[in-house]
């Protein structure tokens, strides 16, 4: 009873329980904002993972896995696969309008069985917003005048062609692959060239590669850009290009071809009953079936990666089975060979996630280590004010409080001002980790200080959403810290011999 | 009786009959560096029930030191060598020597109510609640909250029957030596003690605010029947008290 109100008038009469108050804020802010940019940066990566391959993917690139169509049956036959779709990775060069040459990754997909697995249609970024965002007031997004129904071209690659009267294929690209727009603070983009985009036209270059592994020529197209994809994560947006997949096959020389009979030779001549020679016709010997690269495979519901990674795996080798001649050349890989991985273990996002992790990790130990630098000051705070309050201490135990009341005097104190101290990082860590693309991007314009390079953290915005179990944690860390500061104080306090601390002056 | 009282079991049950407090031949020595400064040299004091005993004695003759022991705030030396000579400060026959912690704390709530000579109030409090913090310590949180009002009713009659009904909000800063020496008093007399021990009360004051509020602790003592030790130097104070005992060479004279 008398520690709440001696609490109450310590707290109100003194600036040091504040300035210690402080300490423990400033300390739960710091964990708190780097924990969850971190953690949702983290996230974000994850979740990319998913949404760029489904579950699983089967991959043997370059030259590709022949009967595909066979292999998706065989896994959609499956109870635990929900959808399997091919697709073709390659690289490419594109060339802008501008002129200018990009290297990308183009993509060949099946649009229709590509949106079942990953939902990229929901990813397109030109499609007519009947409201402006938030931050647009003078609605200047130019989706607000797209058509209604514009997304339709990226949902099925392809853009009409007035000239010919038909749909041609078309591409769809990355925001960022053109470099023509600029972000705004409200989230959408405008174009820096001044005109209504999209459907500009692009050049794609890529470059198949003969069963030996030598490049036997190249092949370009053009194409108008039906739509352009923003996922967030900027490697992607940069650098991706999905187009039919039949477009690519054709391009790639993967497509199904017939093979010719290896004992035709041009000029050869046949005769015929009556002696007359014609000229012998090329025969096929056999078809060489179409090719994929990638198989992105989505799991049923409630069926965890491991489990359909598992499941495909043996798909993988009883489809095998059925071909006699396997091997790298012939698109049937040997099932030890074939590459067969989740999204979290997709080569290149697998180490960068570990890292991510490991660096998450290792700032939250580095900032507790700072923390250990508040306890040290709350200890010093509150050793300084129990020599101060030693006669106060006196006169309680004078008046026949126990050393254990005493000392809860001091807990509790500690404990109110880390409760305090917390609740305030915490409402500061909450806005400023909401706010925090405004205000890194007002630090990129007032002081030249861009920390969040999008080229080197993958994605265009900063994770902003702050997770209540990490709050709690962090903030109940934060008063238990100052208590365990205020431990020590507290004890020399509850030793005091009362008649010394009396004399005291 | 005080022969009974000699030689009491450390935790013998308390008995009617013996003094409410006594301090036996106690020794207190303080050590300053590697000097001993033997301040009591087998002291002995005893009150009965309702009596009033005042202490006179130079400055310095360890009068103070005494009236720590007798409230439990400090402890009287041991005397190793002579084990049977029962050295001890008792309550009521009962060694508070022998006291636990719990058992001590206990005391200086309920039994002793004390009024230093230099105050010793909080400053941070206001003068209510410096009466008041004597019986929260006492009740703890429940039994505080439940009696609360009869509590703040009590302390205000107190403070008013002392002359300071209007200076309840105010902070001890605020006050003059003697408005402090009274809030002192009502504190001590707030959770109702058998026994008052008052460490030169008036010291600090003019004779006539001394001298009234000796005439109202007094007159509180006698609808209490508390027993009371004062201490003092000042004649006219000891000469109120039924019985004057001296302070001398670290021994009560009579
Ligand atoms: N904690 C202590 N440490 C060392 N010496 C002490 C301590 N407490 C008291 N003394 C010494 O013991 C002696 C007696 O002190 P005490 O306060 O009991 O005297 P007193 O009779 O109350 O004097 P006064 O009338 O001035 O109040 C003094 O010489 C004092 O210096
Ligand atoms: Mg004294």
């Amino acid at each position: 009873m008398y520690q709440a109100l001696l609490t109450r008038r310590y707290l109100t009469s003194k600036i040091m329980p504040l300035l210690s108050a402080a300490a423990v804020m400033l300390c739960v802010a710091m964990v708190l904002i780097v924990w969850s940019v971190m953690g949702g940066f983290l996230n974000m990566l994850l979740s990319s993972g998913k949404q760029l391959m489904g579950d699983v993917s089967i991959a043997w690139p370059i030259y590709g896995i022949a009967h595909y169509e066979q292999l998706i049956d065989d896994l959609e036959a499956s109870p635990k696969v929900d959808r399997a779709t091919p697709t073709i990775e390659a690289l490419g060069l594109l060339k802008l309008p501008t002129d200018e040459p990009r290297q990308v990754q183009v993509i060949g997909i099946d649009p229709e069985g590509f949106n079942a697995v990953t939902g990229y249609v929901d990813r397109l970024y030109w499609k007519r917003r009947a409201k402006p965002l938030p931050g647009d007031t003078h609605g200047e997004d130019p989706r607000l005048k797209l058509p209604a129904g514009f997304e339709a071209y990226g949902k099925t690659l392809s853009y009409p062609d007035p000239a010919r009267n038909q749909d041609l294929p078309a591409v769809v690209t990355g925001l960022e692959v053109s470099r023509f727009y600029e972000r705004t603070r409200a989230g959408y983009v405008v174009s820096v060239l001044g005109r209504i985009l999209p459907s500009f036209e692009v050049t794609i270059t890529v470059a198949p590669i003969s069963q030996g592994g030598s490049v036997v020529d190249t092949s370009s197209q053009s194409f108008v850009v039906a739509n352009e994809f923003r996922t967030g994560l900027y490697e992607i947006d940069a650098n991706q290009v999905l187009m039919p997949i039949d477009v690519l096959q054709e391009m790639l020389q993967l497509e199904e071809q017939s093979i010719p009979d290896p004992n035709w030779a041009p000029g050869q001549v046949e005769f015929d009953a009556d002696g007359v020679p014609h000229p012998v016709v090329a025969k096929t010997v056999g078809v060489k079936p179409a090719r994929a690269t990638n198989i992105l495979v989505n799991g049923a519901k409630g069926v965890s990666p491991q489990q359909l990674e598992v499941e495909v795996r043996g798909i993988y080798e009883t489809w095998a089975q059925r071909y006699a001649e396997r091997g790298a050349r012939q698109g049937v890989p040997e099932p030890e060979r074939i590459q067969i991985f989740t999204w979290e273990n997709k080569p290149g996002l697998r180490t960068f996630i570990q890292a991510v992790k490991k660096e998450t990790a290792l700032v939250l130990v580095l900032f507790m280590i700072i923390s250990l630098v508040a306890v040290v000051l709350i200890l010093a705070i509150f050793w300084s004010m129990v020599s101060e309050k030693t006669k106060d201490i006196g006169i309680l135990r004078a008046v026949g409080a126990s050393r254990a009341g005493v000392a809860w005097l001091f807990l509790r104190y500690g404990l109110v001002i880390g409760v305090l101290g917390s609740l305030v990082g915490g409402g500061l860590a909450f806005v400023i980790v909401r706010n925090i693309n405004p205000i890194h991007e007002w630090m990129g314009r007032a002081l030249g200080l861009v920390i969040w390079d999008p080229q080197v953290y993958y994605f265009t915005r900063i994770p902003n959403q702050v997770e209540p179990s990490k709050a709690a944690i962090v903030m109940i860390s934060g008063a238990v810290c100052a208590m365990l500061g205020a431990l020590i104080p507290a004890a020399r306090a509850a030793w005091m011999d009362p008649v010394k601390a009396l004399r005291f002056e | 009786m005080t022969q009974t009282a000699a030689q009491p079991e450390a935790n013998a049950p308390a008995r009617d009959d013996a003094p409410i407090i006594e301090a036996k031949e106690v020794f207190k020595t303080y050590r300053l560096g590697r000097v001993d400064v033997p301040v009591l040299r087998g002291a002995s004091l005893s009150a009965r029930e309702g009596e009033c005993v005042a202490v006179l004695g130079a400055s310095g003759s360890g009068k103070s030191t005494l009236l720590h022991l007798l409230g439990g705030l400090d402890r009287a030396d041991r005397q190793p060598i002579d084990v049977d000579a029962a050295n001890h400060v008792a309550h009521r026959g009962r060694s508070i020597d022998g006291f636990s912690a719990h058992e001590l704390d206990q005391y200086r709530r309920s039994t002793v109510g004390f009024v230093f000579q230099f105050y010793h109030l909080l400053p941070e409090l206001t003068v209510l609640q410096n009466v008041l913090i004597a019986a929260m310590v006492l009740h703890g949180r429940v039994g505080y909250m439940g009696r609360s009002a009869a509590l703040r009713e009590r302390a205000t009659q107190l403070l008013d029957r002392f002359g300071l009904a209007h200076r309840l909000k105010h902070r001890p800063v605020e006050l003059s030596g003697g408005e402090r020496q009274r809030v002192a008093i009502a504190r001590a007399l707030i959770n109702q003690p058998e026994l008052l021990l008052a460490d030169e009360p008036t010291g600090n004051l003019d004779q006539k605010t001394g001298g009234s509020i000796l005439d109202a602790m007094m007159a509180l003592r006698s609808e209490t029947k508390q027993t009371m030790v004062i201490v003092t130097h000042d004649q006219s104070t000891a000469a109120r008290a039924d019985r004057v005992v001296r302070l001398v060479d670290g021994k009560v004279a009579r």
